[in-house]
């Protein structure tokens, strides 16, 4: 039969509509439906609920997985989960398909030919596959532990069971943090000394900066996507106003009630003129600094902070003096009864003043008219943004909730990601600032950032900073390079490529990589492409072929997705805490195994399972199941079903029924209750946020810019390390004006990162890469929508230069020196992958210029675009 | 008997797509049908931009153009206001689709197995097979196969036949057994609200009462029993950004 085109096809059937259904029989054939060829289809089906929780998406929300036939055919949330109460994202959704997805890795794979290309692989038994990576890495381990690296992109549910691995061979690790948000954890913890970095008390919060954060297509800090725009929407009709401060408008959608399109980079310059108008306007909470900061500690000419010793011996204490207007004398900090915030005292013949009097000093030069040309933001905005959130925070109110009152200080900030540029740790620094100075740190409404007040370890341990002399380990801890180090996969890349130039004598010499893509995810590609195909040998444990696995992995291992059991998961959504399991809905597929099964295997093969510090005795440490709650360890002797773990885990919380309890759709999500005041506000916490005195003025910072210019450092690794936050223009503003273009990229809500863009049915949403590029830049450029440019980036330091081709899309929401491209893009291995573009991860650097003074990731370049160029 | 409607409250909508995606795997849609459809808009002229988002469901029109149009009574309207295709009568004539202002009707111009494997996926798999017993898609929901209403038709998206229409059905198969659409029942932020519009004490009566809803094509007279509040009608000075792979 000819093909039936639209029109002809319309003209066809009218002339055939008497004719009813035999008139479809005569154009298309017999009726030919999937339901006709489903041979469950014909028989009676048993359906059942099974609880789980989401794997693709960030934060394991709850799920009830309907099945048919023990098959899953639809995710739904979890209504009694308070988390996504009931909801789920369009990638929630979409794992369905990537659960069933043939192109999954379904049986243990060995590379058959070299590395550094694609991978040709034989099909081998899990015996033969677990052996040779047992054999491999012990080999290394035996010599040197430290020489085996683990590296993970991104834990799910609590990572009990990689740490124990880790600890049970003495590895290194490394994460995802660095390019994530780390270096505003490492501000939290050295400030405040909460694990987090900012988010705002959307209960009773009235005006929110909503800084670098892209509302709808991200999510929380420590919540997910789902609670977040919820609680969001929810202030929003309750009178939240928010100010969006970011070079693109698409991030805020249509909440912004105000869009600062600032200049990329230039954060930390907005972030002083707001303390500079802050203090100028007199919005200032004199209790919260002077009781809960350092602000009032004596500093020194030389910004050193005036100590006394107390004690003798072991028992000898330094403590730092603050001027006590009461006594009129210079005493220890907690004796005071009137702390001095400003003036100027001469003791012992050094004139001496408290470290807020220095800041006030320090931020004198920040003005609005001296940051507006520098953020291309008017100073009467800047100004307006102080005066709003100086005023709104209402100083001195307090409000009673739940029967507790506390100091109500309703503003705050949400900032996470925007961390991540290459002046981000003092950017972070000044933006805390913020709050601290209208005392909304700890407040209600005001600024949280974790969800409750527990103290960091790092807190303490960046009380004093350590700068060795070499040599250094790969990671450069407690270098001259990065004092505070998060841990860079590309500077360890940079390092293994040239170890003398940092002092390093020992290079990790075997990977064991799980569910991590740094070919593909992580900046700098050049730099991992030359640095992973040193290992000796690489094994990958992962459900799909990751981009790194396909060129570097010498054997890959297959884990099941959401088909295993995992765990224990948080459904804490910031006001309700609980917990609850992944729960598997269905046998792992093919020939996959979840993480816990493939580690006991694989340290069975070691020799490592069992016994005093084996896998399975650090597994009860790490699950907290040691001391009081020994009785519920696993026997360290014999190897348990995974089940088993979760069951004696369950019961230590006291759950009677065991992991029963969360295998049942009626109940599968433990509720511990509402998180009470007294631990989600600082000022109600005992003691008072958690005994941390706020590092308002970082003494240690500058001692150790101090230890490493004795050491020979370079200006560009200790310029940063200021006591207080201080200005510079970026390392990238240098390049060449012909690059006069900065670059960005960002997440889509229907990707998670880079293992998403795979999935058919969230490809199909989301379909690939693309420039968002400014009308007027377009025009200037000759560009129309759609049409191939090339982005070239420019490294500032050492003129390098990299290009990509994208097409390119009209944008009015995005600065016209600014282009955007979102980073989910630009695998290979997958056949879904075909077309989808190209990632902008191969456009930054790694390095000098484009990391943090903690090693994290900056994502931010210079760049220029031209018409033109090949997909 | 209720009468169903439905609320998009567009000052809570994120424009996430996880309701496009809910009802595609609910409904087990080919590629690039969405019976849900949100649309992402961009107005004005930077620095003076402003955004938007809008979901567009079938409105189930109580004076629906597609009902008046279909010669053969597939297309019609249930007294729960629910305005259904029933696969078995439709003899792909189109005219629903050429009647109805708001392009909510999809064609099925392929065999819906040759739909799926377009997304990339082979599900003829042996491996996949082994687990699915063949049916394509894996996640096939039973459902559509049952037939519903006092009339008794297979008309909860039938089996996505080669040359039959389709659109959003509101669930029917879901709303029947006392569940809300699949689409309400994902929105994070709640910005769908789904019941009995005859019931005044249901949420979204009292949704109706409180704001001051607003139909999409007011003045084609299509009595839409879906309804929005917040954001205002769209306009010509909106362009359309980040399409799906879609038909729109």
């Amino acid at each position: 039969m000819p093909k039936v085109t639209r029109r002809t096809f319309v003209k066809t059937s009218a002339v055939a509509a008497g004719g009813t259904a035999l008139a479809r029989n005569y154009l298309f054939g017999p009726l030919d439906t999937v339901a006709a060829e489903s041979p469950l289809a014909l028989q009676p089906m048993v359906e059942d609920v099974v609880p789980t929780t989401c794997w693709i998406g960030k934060q394991d929300c709850g799920m009830l997985a309907r099945r048919v036939d023990g098959r899953v055919i639809k995710f739904e949330g979890h209504p009694a989960n308070p988390r996504n109460a009931g909801t789920l994202c369009p990638k929630g959704q979409a794992q369905i398909v990537a659960l069933y997805d043939p192109n999954r890795v379904k049986w243990p794979l060995i590379r058959t030919n070299a590395k550094g290309a694609t991978g040709e692989w034989r099909r081998a038994s899990w015996d033969e596959a677990l052996q040779l990576v047992a054999d491999q890495v012990n080999e290394v381990r035996e010599r040197d532990p430290k020489a085996v690296l683990w590296q993970k992109g991104r834990s799910k549910a609590k990572k009990f069971y990689d740490d124990a691995f880790v600890k049970s061979l003495g590895s290194a690790k490394m994460g995802h943090g660095a390019y994530c948000s780390d270096v505003g954890y490492r501000v939290l913890e050295y400030m405040i000394g909460t694990h987090a970095v900012l988010h705002p008390d959307f209960r009773y919060c009235d005006y929110m900066l909503s800084w670098g954060w892209n509302i709808t297509g991200a999510g929380g800090n420590k919540t997910c996507w789902l609670q977040w725009p919820r609680h969001m929407v929810e202030a929003k009709e309750r009178g939240l106003t928010i100010t969006h401060i970011d070079p693109r408008l698409r991030s805020a959608g249509p909440f912004a009630d105000d869009w600062l399109a600032i200049r990329p980079g230039t954060d930390l310059a907005m972030a002083l003129a707001l303390c500079h108008e802050l203090v100028a306007q007199g919005f200032l909470d004199r209790p919260y600094l002077s009781t809960y900061t350092n602000a009032p500690y004596l500093v020194k000419p030389d910004g050193s902070v005036a100590k006394v010793t107390v004690g003798e011996g072991e028992e000898a204490e330094e403590l730092a003096l603050v001027w006590d207007e009461d006594a009129g004398a210079a005493v220890p900090f907690a004796e005071a009864t009137s702390r001095a915030l400003e003036g100027s005292y001469e003791i012992d013949g050094e004139v001496l003043r408290p470290a807020f009097e220095v800041f006030k000093e320090h931020i004198a030069q920040y003005s609005p008219e001296w940051a507006a040309p520098i953020t291309d933001l008017p100073a009467e905005k800047i100004r307006q943004v102080a005066t709003d959130f100086g005023e709104k925070a209402q100083i001195g109110s307090t409000l009673v909730v739940d029967g507790v009152e506390v100091p109500y200080r309703p503003v705050g900030i949400m900032a996470y990601h925007v961390a991540q540029q290459e002046l981000g740790f003092p950017t972070l620094q000044a933006m805390t600032m913020v709050p601290m100075l209208v005392g909304a740190m700890g407040a209600a409404g005001g600024q949280l950032s974790d969800y409750s007040w527990k103290i960091h370890k790092n807190y303490a341990k960046f009380e004093k900073l350590t700068v060795d002399d070499p040599p250094y380990d790969y990671f450069l801890n407690k270098s001259k390079f990065f004092p505070i180090n998060t841990g860079l996969p590309g500077v360890v890349a940079k390092v293994m490529q040239d170890p003398a130039k940092f002092g390093v004598e020992k290079l990790p010499e075997v990977a064991i990589l799980h569910m991590v893509n740094p070919l593909n995810a992580f900046p700098s590609q050049p730099d991992f492409l030359a640095s992973y195909g040193m290992f000796k040998f690489v094994a990958v444990i992962s459900p799909w072929l990751s981009e790194t696995a396909d060129y570097f992995a010498d054997v890959v291992l297959p884990a099941a997705t959401i088909e295993k059991y995992e765990g224990p998961i948080s459904v804490n959504n910031q006001y309700i805490d609980g917990s609850t399991l992944r729960i598997p809905p269905m046998d792992p597929l093919f020939e996959s195994k979840g993480e816990i099964d493939i580690y006991m295997d694989l340290t069975e093969k070691m020799g490592l399972l069992y016994g005093e510090d084996g896998y399975l005795y650090q597994v009860n440490k790490a699950l907290g199941l040691v001391d009081d709650k020994a009785e519920f360890g696993v026997d360290i002797n014999s190897k348990p079903q995974v089940r088993d773990i979760f069951d004696n885990w369950a019961r230590s919380e006291g759950i009677e029924e065991g992991v029963a309890y969360f295998e049942d759709p009626g109940k599968s999500v433990y509720i511990k209750g509402p998180v009470k005041p007294t631990k989600m506000y600082g000022y109600a916490t005992d003691p008072p946020f958690g005994g941390a005195i706020h590092r308002f003025y970082g003494e240690s910072l500058l001692d150790a810019q101090n230890q490493m210019k004795e050491k020979g450092a370079e200006a560009i690794y200790y310029q940063d390390y200021n006591a207080l936050p201080t200005w510079r223009p970026p390392t990238m503003d240098s390049s060449p004006a012909e690059y006069d273009l900065y670059m960005i990229s960002y997440k889509l809500i229907e990707h998670k990162q880079a293992r998403t863009s795979f999935v058919p049915l969230l490809a199909e949403l989301a379909p690939g890469a693309r420039v968002d590029i400014n009308p007027v830049t377009a025009n200037r450029l000759g560009i129309e929508s759609g049409d191939v440019v090339t982005v070239e980036s420019h490294n500032a330091v050492t003129g390098e230069t990299r290009s990509i081709a994208l097409p390119a899309v009209m944008c009015e929401g995005i600065r016209p020196d600014v282009v955007g491209i979102p980073h989910h893009f630009g695998m290979w291995t997958h056949p879904v992958n075909e077309g989808q573009g190209s990632s902008p991860n191969e456009l930054y650097f790694t390095g000098e210029g484009y990391t943090t003074n903690t090693a994290d990731q900056s994502f931010h370049v210079k760049v220029r675009v031209r018409k033109g160029g090949e997909l | 008997m209720a009468k169903y409607g439905m609320v998009v409250d567009l000052e809570r909508c994120q424009g996430c797509r996880a309701c496009m995606e809910a009802c595609k795997v609910e409904n087990n849609t080919t590629e690039s049908m969405f019976w849900m459809y949100v649309f992402r808009f961009e107005e004005g002229t930077y620095p003076d931009t402003k955004m938007s988002f809008l979901p567009r469901p079938c409105q189930h029109c109580d004076n629906a153009p597609c009902v008046k149009v279909c010669p053969v009574g597939a297309r019609y309207k249930r007294e729960d206001g629910i305005v259904l295709t029933d696969p078995d009568r439709c003899i792909g004539c189109r005219y629903c689709s050429l009647a109805c202002p708001y392009g909510v009707n999809y064609f099925n111009y392929q065999k819906p197995q040759d739909a799926y494997y377009a997304l990339g996926i082979d599900w003829e798999d042996p491996d996949v097979t082994s687990v699915t017993g063949g049916v394509v898609p894996p996640y096939k929901n039973p459902d559509h196969d049952l037939l519903y209403g006092e009339e008794q038709r297979r008309t909860a998206g039938g089996g996505h036949a080669k040359g039959v229409m389709e659109k959003c059905t509101f669930c029917v198969h879901r709303v029947e057994n006392g569940m809300l659409p699949a689409c309400v029942e994902t929105c994070p932020t709640n910005a769908l609200v789904f019941g009995d519009v005859s019931d005044p004490d249901t949420p979204i009566s009292r949704y109706v009462r409180a704001r001051e809803p607003w139909h999409l094509l007011e003045e084609t007279g299509t009595e839409p029993s879906v309804m929005y509040v917040g954001g205002k009608p769209p306009t010509l000075a909106l362009t359309e950004i980040e399409r799906p792979k879609a038909r729109v």
